[in-house]
């Protein structure tokens, strides 16, 4: 089984020097892209190799690529922005990339910014992702010396300057626009779309914003083609998948695996299946802003279309396990305090609303909760839904609890019925 | 245009119009708090949700452009619907999410009434609330002496940040805390700063921003609305002015595009508790070194025997910076009936001189000119304290990008980036002698700093000059713009309130050229001679003070007059309280003065009055219209000539909260005038 993205990750090792990298194969995309290939084309590559971004939302790469204004007319400059401000609960996919192969993600930069012709690039780094940051930036320090940044680059007439920024760390800053307006300088506050950051983003230019783990993808996607890329996967999108687990399983971690592997073989065969004593009750499976899947849905293939036809998201694809000996409506409560918490305060719903299901969800919990709560819980998640609110994140909040009332309706009830918690006596 | 169709109905709308404007211009009514014409968009309330037909989400029609719709599959025109069960059910969500935290204390709140939160909760909310947990409390902040909060209010729509951010050109407000801990607050909790910030209290929907100095005072619907044009700058702002009984309780703006579009100064807005206090209500007679109340007829008696022993050279006349055309074509009418021709509306001395044509005293690029211009030279000028409000569009017009700005003069915040170029009439030279690249709108801004010393008349000359050799008058666009400070000014040159000939200038006729001086509300020259002096006015202000005899007259808010505004504007305000005490309307002063001293004033009613003053000036009877100046008229300025001296210009203003007797009289404006003392200092510092 190919592992293209974590080939280079060595378990307790420190990641490969560029010395190391460029003996492994490393910078030879970027040489092939510049010397061989025009900008259509690697994108054009891109597109063939159905790769789906890996952040959340799965919006097909190429296609994001294809959207930005091209040629002498196009407004400059134009920049690359790196998503790395990976702060969804339970995922730590791409701290694996950041800190395990960081001569990767540069390279991946250098052939993804040639493909839309930005002279500048960005890699915006969660805050609390110290090793990661310096690892990266020493990375595309190496790089430039060895004159894979900066003017002309391998004499190609392409240049490209790279910044590493680390985050002032908010959530709503994995927003992409957030993510802009941050980086601008401001509060970190979603812009509205249209216009897309593509047409107008960072500072009003053409900006792309991608994920680490979509990006990294993109070196091996140039050196082996779009096809070998589309045969790494089991299902119709392309490549392999870093999916995660945690919770109450035997061996929490992170596995590149073929894209659309199944749940159960994730859950059962790479983390161990549960602990000994715990059952299943009920999973996320891509970070906290995707909604439940229970022990039916195990046969799912975990990729884009399948998990979406079960009723979810793939999301990040690093999955939060909910075992039989924890509270659902403890979890619940946890995450809404966690995004109610993280809502930037910018739009009516989003800012007064996730603190309502908190404390609705608090009271259930702790026993005081009332008839009719449900029903609230239920308006919000119709009135905090999509086009509600003002960006994706009350939306994303709503997806555990709106699930967890269909799945968990029996336990909404007796916390209510009982007046206590039966996970508490 | 692009076609739209709306609850069924087809409308034509630019295609940069959002989906909520091409409601509005189809006949539906979207509520929202956060949208506002004149801000940017923020999108944030989502109050204005509606449905657009193909899309699975209902959209923020205030944040999305016509042009952004699809057209449907067979191409017909894009489908939005705002009645749908969807619509109301997400709106009503909305409401329910805004008033959950929110006090709900309507009865002691001074937006009560006026409220858009509270409208809208008549249409979108229910009587009763789901809500059985604490309501968020939040501090209220201190803004300053204008706006007082009450932040539990707040729905956080940030307009008040926007227009700070955006019109006034002051980023004082911003937001601290996220998610339900957001705040909007000033850095630190300072006053703010800037001369519009009154504005804020109007773009706010609901009553987290009220006016301090307002604070329960009246409820909306007890008030009397008049319309009304604002007299502390020469810029003419629409206002309306809410009296209870005969007090003003206060004043809001009137939308005119064309001058203020809805903008207010904040000395417009809050100088008004001026008009209760130091008011002159009754005629006074000097006896014995001492001010007496007297009778009007004890008054008249004293003027008339004062007159009948003077020489009719040595009777002169001033007109102050507040007023109307009216009482200053009555004033000139009586002098000339008495002989003299020594009377003049430029008590600061400024350069300016109706024989030397219309166009050479008038903004003659016009205020919605700014909207066009490219470049913009100030010479001599402090807009922002001259005229706040022209010079909240002059950075309206440079947020575009599109507005090239250069200053001679003082160096000051004017609240957008400018080159700095030189201080004084040496530069200004330069410029004259060696024009700079050419643009094709340009506006050449002089202030009366350029105009109000001894060599105005030469660097008048020398800013014709230099707008002539730049290009700034070209067809269809005169560049040639002065700015002015007095709401009188240009209706007084206009109507020829001037020296006549061998006639005495203000200054001349101050320091002892006439032996009977009239002023007409001029209280910012100082009468050095021992002449007699009579003062028409409304306070007990610097010519009250002076004088030896006072007759009370009628302050903007309490008189019908016409006032023409640095443009050329002529436009009329309407009276909305009466004059306290025995006060009187001006012009009926002066009608029954000229009786009592054997020149009786033809007019005998303000109507036969305006009907005579038309007839001399017939451009005074288009109101809210301007008639242009011959561009020649500054070509000819332009061969003048004269030298100048080598002084640096000062803006004629010092304090911008303190320029006229009522700003003077107002205890809000003192404040203000120690806040902003303060914050310049430690600015300094």
């Amino acid at each position: 089984m190919e592992c293209p993205l974590t080939s280079n990750i060595r378990r307790g090792q420190p990641p490969l020097d560029i010395a190391g990298y460029e003996r492994v194969g490393g910078y030879q995309a970027v040489r092939k892209a510049l010397a061989t290939m025009s900008p259509e084309a690697v994108t054009q590559e891109v597109i063939d190799s159905k790769l789906r971004g890996r952040g959340g939302a799965g919006f097909p790469t190429g296609q994001k690529w294809s959207f930005v204004p091209r040629g002498e007319a196009a407004p400059r400059p134009k920049y690359l922005i790196v998503n790395a401000d990976e702060m969804e609960p339970g995922t730590f996919k791409d701290r694996l990339l950041l800190e395990g192969d960081p001569h990767l993600m540069v390279e991946a930069v250098i052939v993804s910014a040639y493909a839309v012709e930005a002279e500048v690039a960005y890699i915006f780094i969660r805050g609390e992702y110290r090793l990661a940051a310096e690892r990266v930036e020493r990375a595309a320090a190496e790089a430039a010396a060895r004159g894979y940044l900066g003017r002309n680059i391998l004499k190609s007439g392409f240049s490209l300057d790279l910044h590493v920024h680390t985050s002032a760390g908010r959530y709503i800053c994995g927003e992409e626009t957030a993510l802009l307006t941050a980086l601008e300088g401001n509060r970190a506050i979603p812009r509205a779309k249209p216009p897309f950051p593509q047409a107008a983003g960072l500072w009003g230019r053409p900006s792309v914003v991608n994920n680490v783990e979509t990006l990294c993808n993109v070196p091996h996607i140039i050196n082996r083609g779009a096809e070998w890329f589309r045969g790494l996967s089991l299902g119709p999108d392309g490549g392999t998948k870093i999916y995660g687990a945690s919770g109450r399983v035997k061996r929490p971690g992170a596995w590149e695996l073929p894209m659309g592997t199944p749940l159960r073989e994730i859950l059962e065969q790479h983390a161990g299946g549960m602990c000994d004593g715990y059952a299943l009750r009920g999973l996320l499976p891509g970070g906290a802003s995707t909604g439940f899947l229970t022990a039916d849905h195990l046969d799912v293939a975990m990729d884009f279309g399948s998990v979406e036809k079960a009723g979810s998201r793939l999301g990040t694809g690093t999955m939060i396990v909910l075992d039989d000996r924890t509270c659902p409506i403890g979890m619940l409560r946890n995450l809404e305090h966690f995004f109610a918490q993280e809502s930037c305060g910018w739009c009516t719903p989003c800012r007064d609303g996730l603190p309502w299901t908190e404390r609705i969800l608090a009271a259930i919990e702790s026993g005081e909760g009332e008839d009719g709560d449900l029903a609230v819980l239920e308006m919000h998640t119709q009135c905090l839904g999509m086009g509600k609110t003002f960006c994706a994140h009350a939306p994303g909040a709503m997806a555990p609890l709106e699930s967890g009332l269909r799945h968990f309706r029996g336990d909404f009830e007796r916390h209510i019925r009982t007046k206590s918690c039966p996970w508490r006596t | 245009m692009t076609k739209i169709i709306v609850d069924g109905a087809e409308v034509d709308v630019p295609p940069e119009y959002t989906l909520l404007q091409a409601c509005e211009a189809a006949g539906a009514e979207i509520p929202r708090f956060c949208f506002h014409e004149r801000l940017s968009i923020a999108g944030n309330c989502r109050m204005c949700l509606v449905e657009l037909v193909g899309s699975p989400k209902p959209v923020a029609s205030c944040a999305w452009a016509v042009r952004d719709c699809r057209p449907g599959p067979k191409g017909e025109p894009p489908e939005v619907k705002t009645r749908t069960p969807m619509v109301r059910k997400a709106r009503e969500g909305v409401m329910e999410f805004l008033l959950i935290n929110h006090p709900l204390d309507c009865p002691i709140c001074d937006q009560g009434g006026e409220c858009d939160l509270q409208d809208q909760a008549m249409a979108y909310g229910v009587d009763s609330s789901r809500f059985k947990e604490n309501k968020r409390a939040v501090e209220d902040k201190y803004l300053g002496a204008l706006v007082k909060t009450s932040m539990n209010r707040c729905i956080q729509c940030t307009r008040c940040v926007r227009f700070a951010t955006e019109v006034a050109g002051v980023p004082e407000l911003g937001a601290i805390g996220r998610g339900e801990d957001m705040e909007i607050t000033t850095y630190l909790e300072q006053a703010m700063v800037s001369e519009l910030q009154g504005n804020v209290v109007d773009l706010c929907p609901v009553g987290a921003l009220t006016s301090k100095p307002y604070a329960f005072a009246a409820r909306p619907w007890e008030l009397t609305n008049t319309e009304s044009i604002d007299v502390t700058d020469a810029v003419g702002c629409a206002i309306r002015v809410d009296t209870r009984g005969r007090e003003v309780m206060r004043v809001l703006p009137r939308i005119n595009e064309d001058v203020n579009e809805e903008w207010i100064s904040d000395k417009t807005r809050h100088q008004i508790d001026g008009l209760r206090v130091q008011r002159l209500d009754e005629p006074y007679v000097r006896q014995g070194g001492r001010l007496r109340p007297a009778t009007w007829s004890e008054a008249f008696h004293a003027i008339a025997a004062k007159l009948r022993a003077t020489r009719r050279e040595r009777i002169g006349a001033i007109a102050g910076d507040l007023a109307a055309v009216e009482e200053m074509f009555a004033l000139k009418d009586l002098l000339v009936r008495l002989g003299s021709t020594n009377f003049d509306c430029r008590q600061d001395g400024t350069a300016l001189d109706p024989r030397w044509g219309r166009s050479s005293y008038l903004f003659n690029a016009t205020i919605p000119g700014i909207d066009e211009a490219d470049g913009l030279m100030i010479i001599g000028s402090n807009p922002r304290k001259e005229a706040p409000v022209l010079n909240a569009r002059i950075r309206k017009r440079w947020r575009t990008g599109a507005l090239k700005i250069g200053v001679i003069g003082e160096r000051a915040d004017l609240t957008y980036d400018y080159a700095y170029l030189g201080a004084g009439p040496e530069t200004l030279a330069r410029f004259a002698e060696h024009p700079p690249a050419r643009l094709s709108r340009q506006i050449w801004l002089v202030g009366q700093g350029a105009l109000a010393r001894p060599d105005g008349a030469a660097v008048l000359s020398a800013v014709a000059r230099a707008a002539v050799s730049t290009g700034a008058l070209t067809d269809g666009w005169n560049g040639f713009s002065v700015l002015h400070t007095a709401a009188a000014r240009v209706g007084g040159l206009d109507i020829g309130f001037v020296p006549g000939d061998s006639g005495l200038t203000a200054a001349a006729m101050a320091s002892g050229g006439v032996d009977v001086l009239f002023l007409l509300g001029a209280d910012e020259i100082e009468v050095e001679s021992r002449a007699f002096v009579i003062y028409i006015g409304t306070h007990g202000d610097r010519g009250a003070q002076r004088a030896d005899v006072i007759l009370p007259g009628a302050a903007y808010t309490e008189k019908s007059g016409i006032y023409v505004n640095t443009e050329g504007r002529v436009q009329m305000g309407d009276r909305a309280a009466f004059p306290p005490g025995n006060a009187r309307e001006d012009w009926a002063i002066l009608r029954a003065l000229s009786e009592a001293i054997g020149a009786k004033l033809p007019y005998d009613s303000l109507a036969q009055l305006r009907a005579a003053l038309f007839k001399a000036f017939p451009h005074l009877a288009r109101i809210g219209a301007i008639m242009p100046g011959n561009p020649d008229d500054v070509r000819k300025v332009a061969m003048r000539g004269g030298a100048m001296e080598k002084a640096p210009f000062r803006s004629p203003i010092d304090d911008f909260y303190l320029t006229n007797p009522i700003a003077r009289a107002s205890a809000v404006m003192a404040e203000c005038s120690a806040l902003a003392e303060r914050a310049a200092a430690t600015a300094a510092e």
